[in-house]
C-alpha cells in the first residue's frame, strides 16, 4: 500500500496525522500533510486507510 | 401593487423551498427535526429569510460549495470598493469594517495566512502545551477545595483566552478586560437591558486592542499582533483599523468557540458518566476521536455566509452571481449518509470527516489551539473532578445558536480534593515572566522549543 496526499487539496486539519501519525508528517509552518514515500508497514494499512477516510478535504489518495 | 413575475428560470432554481431561520430559539429546539428535514428533502434550498438567501445543509453539497473558491466569496466590503459583498454573517450587520481575513479573499487572505501559520501550526501550538497545563491547574484550584464550580466561569472562559492573549502578545493579566465582551455580545440580544454595559466592555477591549497595537509598533515584542504589524499584504502595511479586525476575527474566533466545545462536552459526560469512566480509562486512544466526536456533534460556529460571483452550477444547484449563502457544518455534520447514526455521540467513531472548522482555503486557522486547550482541560477535570455533576437545572445554554452554539453557565458539584500549587493571579504573573524570558510568542520559524516553565 501507498499513499498520496494532494498538496493542491490538503488545508492542514491534520486528522491523517492524528490517525496514522506514522504514515503522515505535518509542516512545521503551517501543518500540511506530507504521506512516507514508499510502501505503508504492513502493520501501519488500517491507520492510514483511517485517515484516507477522515480526511474533511478528501485529500489523500492510495495509489497501490 | 407589484407586478414583477417571477422569473420562469428562477420559480425553477428555488424550487426547493425552505423557511430557515437559525438566529431563533425554535431553531436550537427543534435543530435535529429541522435538519433532518432539510437533510432529507433539500439539501441546498432557498430561504426567504434576511432577503432571501441560499442554505446547503447536506455534507456533499457543503463539501462541494466550500471547496469552490472561485464562485463562492468570503469578502465583505462595506464601503462599496469593490462588489459590495456582505462577508461571512447572514443578515450582515451594519458594521463599517471587516471582520479580518474571514471576510476577505485570496490573494489578501493567503497574505494574512501566511503572516499566522506560523504562530498556529501544530508544531508552534505544542509549544504552549506546558503554559495551558499552569492555567488550567491554577483555574481548577481556585474552586477545587469548594466543591463546587461553573465550568464556564471559572474554566472554559479563562484558559482560550489567557492563551490567545499569550500567543497575540497582550499581557496575560488582560484577560479579564477581553473574556466578558467577546462571550457575553455572542449571547446577549440588541434589546437586552444588559446591552449598554456590554457595549462599554467592548469599547474597553477595543482600546486595549489599540493600546497593544501601538505598543507594539513602537517597542516590538513577539507574537501574532508584531506580525500583522509588520506584515506586507497586497504589498503594503494595512492601516490599523483593517488590523484590528484582524485582531478581533483571532480573539473572537479563538476565545468563545472553544469555551462551546468545551462546556458542551462536560456537560454531556456529566450526563453519560459510563461514558466518561471510558474516556478517562482510554484516555491514549480515545481522547483523539472524542474531541472530533464533539467537535462533529456540538459545532460551536454551526456555519458562515458566502456569496456566489459568477453564475454557475455547483452540487446539481444553479447559483446567480451576488446570491447569498449559507453553509451549515452543524447540519452536514449530521448527514446520515457520511456518519451512521449521526444524532448520538460515538467517542471512537472513525471516518469523521466533520465540518466544524470549515473547508477550504478558510479552514479554521485556529484549529490546533483548538482541539489542544480542549483536551488539556477536560484531562485535568477528569483527573481531579472525577465524579463532578453538572446541575441541569442552572446549566444555561444560549438561547439561540445563530452564531456560536455555547453556553452561559455549567455548574457542577464535585468531592473536594486539595489544591496543587499556586491560584490563579500568581499563576499568571508567573507565567507572563516565562512569556517575555523566553520569548514564547515567536513563531515557529524562529523558536522552535516548548515553554518551559519553572
Amino acid at each position: 500500500m501507498k499513499v498520496y496526499v494532494d498538496p493542491e487539496r490538503c488545508q492542514g486539519h491534520t486528522l491523517c496525522a492524528m490517525a496514522a501519525p506514522d504514515v503522515f508528517t505535518l509542516d512545521d509552518i503551517d501543518g500540511h500533510a506530507t504521506a512516507l514515500d514508499g510502501e505503508v508497514p504492513a502493520d501501519q494499512e488500517a491507520k492510514a486507510a483511517e485517515a484516507v477516510r477522515s480526511c474533511p478535504e478528501q485529500a489523500i489518495s492510495i495509489i497501490s | 401593487m407589484s407586478t414583477q413575475p417571477i422569473a420562469d428560470d428562477d420559480a425553477e432554481r428555488k424550487k426547493n423551498q425552505f423557511h430557515f431561520d437559525r438566529h431563533t430559539p425554535e431553531y436550537r429546539e427543534r435543530f435535529e427535526d429541522i435538519t433532518g428535514e432539510m437533510l432529507g428533502k433539500c439539501p441546498v434550498a432557498w430561504s426567504d429569510t434576511y432577503g432571501g438567501h441560499w442554505v446547503a445543509a447536506g455534507h456533499p453539497e457543503v463539501f462541494e460549495l466550500a471547496r469552490s473558491a472561485e464562485y463562492v466569496s468570503n469578502d465583505h466590503d462595506p464601503n462599496n470598493e469593490r462588489r459590495g459583498y456582505k462577508g461571512i454573517s447572514i443578515p450582515s450587520p451594519d458594521v463599517g469594517f471587516r471582520g479580518g481575513f474571514l471576510e476577505m479573499d485570496p490573494p489578501e487572505q493567503r497574505h494574512y495566512r501566511q503572516a499566522l501559520n506560523p504562530y498556529l501550526s501544530p508544531a508552534a501550538v505544542a509549544r504552549w502545551r506546558p503554559l495551558v497545563d499552569e492555567v488550567v491547574r491554577a483555574s481548577l484550584n481556585e474552586k477545587i477545595e469548594t466543591g463546587q464550580i461553573d465550568f464556564v466561569d471559572d474554566l472554559a472562559n479563562i484558559v482560550p483566552a489567557v492563551l490567545t492573549l499569550a500567543m497575540l502578545g497582550v499581557p496575560l493579566k488582560n484577560w479579564d478586560i477581553y473574556v466578558e465582551p467577546v462571550h457575553a455580545s455572542v449571547y446577549t440580544p440588541p434589546n437586552s437591558p444588559d446591552i449598554a454595559r456590554i457595549q462599554q466592555s467592548r469599547l474597553a477591549m477595543r482600546d486595549d486592542m489599540l493600546l497593544q497595537l501601538a505598543e507594539i509598533r513602537a517597542n516590538p515584542r513577539p507574537g501574532m499582533i508584531n506580525a500583522l504589524a509588520q506584515a506586507q499584504i497586497l504589498g503594503t502595511t494595512p492601516p490599523d483599523a483593517e488590523l484590528l479586525g484582524v485582531i478581533a476575527l483571532i480573539i473572537g474566533g479563538g476565545f468563545d468557540t472553544t469555551t462551546a466545545l468545551t462546556s458542551h462536552a462536560l456537560e454531556w459526560l456529566s450526563q453519560h458518566p459510563d461514558q466518561r469512566d471510558r474516556l478517562s480509562a482510554q484516555r491514549d486512544t480515545l481522547l483523539d476521536p472524542a474531541t472530533e466526536e464533539f467537535l462533529r456533534y456540538y459545532a460551536p460556529a454551526p456555519g458562515d455566509g458566502r456569496t456566489i460571483t459568477a453564475d454557475c452550477k455547483i452540487a446539481g444547484q444553479e447559483f446567480k452571481e451576488g446570491e447569498r449563502l449559507w453553509l451549515s457544518w452543524a447540519m452536514s455534520n449530521r448527514d446520515p449518509e457520511i456518519f451512521p447514526n449521526p444524532n448520538e455521540v460515538d467517542l471512537a467513531r472513525t471516518g469523521n470527516r466533520h465540518h466544524s472548522f470549515g473547508l477550504g482555503i478558510h479552514r479554521c486557522i485556529g484549529s490546533n489551539v483548538a482541539r489542544m486547550v480542549f483536551k488539556r482541560m477536560v484531562l485535568a477535570v477528569l483527573d481531579r473532578m472525577p465524579d463532578y455533576v453538572c446541575d441541569p437545572a442552572r446549566a444555561e445554554h444560549y438561547q439561540t445558536i445563530g452564531i456560536i452554539q455555547g453556553m452561559k453557565h455549567l455548574p457542577a458539584s464535585f468531592t473536594p480534593g486539595p489544591r496543587i500549587g499556586d491560584g490563579l493571579d500568581e499563576t499568571i504573573a508567573r507565567l507572563q515572566l516565562a512569556v517575555n524570558e523566553q520569548r514564547l510568542a515567536e513563531p515557529v520559524t524562529v523558536r522552535k522549543g516548548a515553554a518551559e516553565i519553572s
